[in-house]
């Protein structure tokens, strides 16, 4: 493949993890707060739809406007047509319809809406309901610390899809304007919504703690990454609980073209200050964590003044393909 | 023989820039071009994937198929996009930050 690339507008910046818990909310809250001490113009998007907290990080939980997001469809069934013969019932991939006081009925929080049922009845009985509310975009245009927020929330139940997440990079990209950075708050997981977040990022920006999971998981976003041919950089957090272990994903990420950016002790202090829904580097700045966190911004910010060099040194030397399991038919 | 080669964007049209992401993309835009390298037409098309909820690469890829391309322009597709144009045999080349005009040149100057 051939690879060209130079600057167009809105820079997203990926904080992903692979596995949850790590940090990712806490250090996208303090980048954010940082960077934007220093000059620079952004806004943040939280793309962490299932469970959204970027918000609750920086203590915001009054928006400025609340946008649905529809999406998806779910399957009824019309009574005066219905002959209860149950081939839908039976046909149902995913189990949503039941008999209910010698109704069928489907139950829209399992209906997938794959029309499965609608191609077997034989009455044409049943029917969809389309476009739903199946989430939101929330905007917060000032928070407290100066820059925008733009956060995804997804319905319980619905399905979650990367399309809520293109809405809130897009709204963020939109709210900034085109000289503006993006940081994205990504989800755990290497699923739809992550490949989402992803997609379209000049810089990802990997956050790891010291354990088997969290290394495992990681090695699975690099390779996201190294599809997408975006630069990465790791940061890795609670370091100091097992430093041998630090050491060996420092290692790795030297060997694999990945930009170690430093790491940041465990500190109890965090809690503290998630507690208290202020970031850590706000409610504490003189802590251990704070003080590896400043370091860290500093090393982000003065990536962010040469980005395209930076790039060029980390950019991946070739594509490689995530390539996903193929389901043939039998 | 023409060739068709489509290209990722936003608006659409030769002066659009290559939009940075495939599978939601809002358009394409498909360049027929002669032997010679001439733009014999260009059109516009939707990209199914845009309003898709899940599956938007194969989605867009499927359109890609039906419009008859050869070649798709733009940033490097996701995984199950990747493997669907590698299926149905279309090329993708990754180009970005670049106008559709001047993605066509650099495109047809490598060939």
């Amino acid at each position: 493949m051939e690879m060209i690339r130079g600057l167009t507008s809105g820079v997203e910046i990926v904080i992903a993890s692979g596995k949850g818990g790590v940090g990712k909310s806490t250090i996208s809250a303090s980048l954010a707060i940082i960077l934007k001490r220093r000059g620079f113009k952004l806004v943040a998007a939280d793309a962490d739809a299932e469970a959204p907290n970027l918000n609750l990080v920086l203590g915001e939980t009054v928006w400025d406007s609340i946008e649905p997001y529809y999406e998806g469809r779910y399957a009824y069934i019309v009574d005066e047509k219905c002959i209860k013969c149950g081939e839908c019932l039976k046909a149902c991939p995913f189990d949503a319809i039941s008999v209910v006081n010698g109704r069928y009925v489907v139950n829209k929080l399992i209906c997938e809406g794959c029309y499965t049922c609608s191609f077997v009845c034989p009455t044409k009985a049943i029917r969809f309901v389309r476009d739903i509310i199946a989430g939101h975009v929330r905007v917060k245009y000032r928070t407290r610390y100066g820059f925008p927020l733009v956060s995804g929330e997804i319905t319980p139940g619905r399905p979650n899809s990367g399309k809520l997440v293109t809405e809130v990079k897009n709204k963020a990209k939109k709210i900034g304007g085109p000289d503006s950075y993006v940081l994205v708050d990504a989800a755990a997981g290497i699923g739809c919504q992550v490949i989402s977040s992803l997609a379209g990022a000049y810089m990802v920006i990997m956050v790891a703690e010291p354990t088997l999971a969290s290394f495992s998981d990681l090695r699975r976003i690099y390779k996201l990454t190294r599809h997408f041919g975006i630069p990465a950089a790791l940061i890795v957090n609670k370091a100091d609980l097992n430093p041998e272990y630090t050491d060996t994903i420092k290692k790795w990420a030297i060997e694999n073209k990945v930009d170690y950016l430093g790491s940041i002790p465990y500190d109890e202090k965090v809690a503290h200050a998630i507690a208290e829904m202020k970031p850590v580097i706000e409610y504490y700045p003189d802590t251990p964590a704070s003080k590896a966190l400043y370091k860290i911004g500093g090393k982000v910010a003065s990536i962010l003044s040469n980005l395209e060099e930076w790039r060029l040194k980390y950019l991946p030397e070739k594509i490689e393909p995530f390539i996903p399991i193929v389901i043939k038919p039998s | 023989m023409p060739r068709r080669i489509a290209f990722v964007t936003d608006k659409g049209g030769l002066d659009d820039r290559i939009y940075e992401r495939f599978g939601r993309a809002p358009t394409f835009t498909i360049v027929e071009v002669g032997d010679n390298g001439e733009i014999l037409s260009v059109r516009v098309v939707e990209n199914p994937g845009f309003k898709a909820g899940s599956g938007a690469g194969i989605k867009a890829v499927q359109k890609l198929i039906n419009e008859g391309v050869e070649v798709v322009i733009g940033p490097n597709p996701g995984p199950n996009a990747y493997l669907a144009l590698q299926q149905a045999g279309i090329k993708s080349v990754s180009m970005l930050g670049v106008t559709v005009r001047e993605a066509l040149e650099r495109f047809l100057h490598s060939q």
